[in-house]
């Protein structure tokens, strides 16, 4: 076997070394792709190469569309509860 | 007669279930759409993949993660053989890449389980349509 397959072997035996920060998100895009081809790969009635590549790129970019708007109002939320409710209530939210 | 039909309609259906099972994207090849079939196979498959080696093969753990190996076992058959090696406890599973590779290989096994009632579907309105016509 070559060095190359057993790299790629082993890979599969240990977990990858990922950080807890805020670029781990990006491991969403793929996934985001992955549900939205198959997705559309369900619906449409004819599986045309640029039909299909225009309409699985519009349903990628309204997931990501609805993703950020709710990371914005989760974020707007955490963002009255600790910093604003415990000012006006004179005190800290901790 | 009808009732023979109606065995074939079950016989089929059941037959389309289990290859869309199988195989991702079998049950849209065996009803003839084979681009579907394609373009289903290489994602879900390559879904399934990049999990585990996000993961490991740890990530399909059928011990202490009951709902995600569900979730996982959907994937195809297979799953339950990497089930049982993974429980020999040999490839550790841990912090955010465990997360990941859970998440990519559970989302690939529901991608297909809806891959797999298209396919069932789409069969059993064929189905009618030959009866009608």
């Amino acid at each position: 076997m070559n060095p190359l397959t057993c790299t790629l072997l082993a890979g599969f035996t240990t977990p990858m070394r990922i950080d807890t920060s805020a670029a781990s998100m990006l491991w969403l895009l793929p996934l985001v792709v992955g549900i939205a081809v198959v997705y559309k790969a369900t619906k449409v009635s004819q599986i045309r190469p640029r039909a299909f590549a225009r309409e699985t790129a519009l349903l990628i970019g309204s997931i990501l569309v609805f993703i950020l708007v709710a990371a914005l109002i989760l974020y707007g939320v955490a963002w009255i509860v600790t910093e604003q409710l415990p000012a006006m209530a004179g005190g800290s939210a901790f | 007669m009808a009732q023979g039909r109606k065995d074939n309609d079950a016989f089929f259906l059941g037959a389309v279930g289990l290859l869309a099972w199988a195989v991702p994207g079998g049950g849209h090849f065996l009803l003839n759409e084979r681009r579907r079939a394609i373009v289903i196979f290489v994602t879900v498959v390559l879904t399934f993949v990049v999990g585990l080696y996000v993961g490991s093969v740890g990530a399909i753990d059928p011990v202490n993660a009951k709902p995600w190996y569900v979730a996982q076992l959907m994937n195809s058959p297979i799953v339950f053989f990497l089930g049982q090696i993974s429980t020999s406890g040999h490839f550790p599973v841990y912090g955010r890449a465990g997360e990941i590779g859970q998440i990519y290989t559970s989302i690939a096994g529901l991608l297909n389980l809806l891959c797999i009632v298209n396919a069932v579907y789409t069969a059993h309105l064929r189905g009618l349509k030959e009866a009608r016509a």
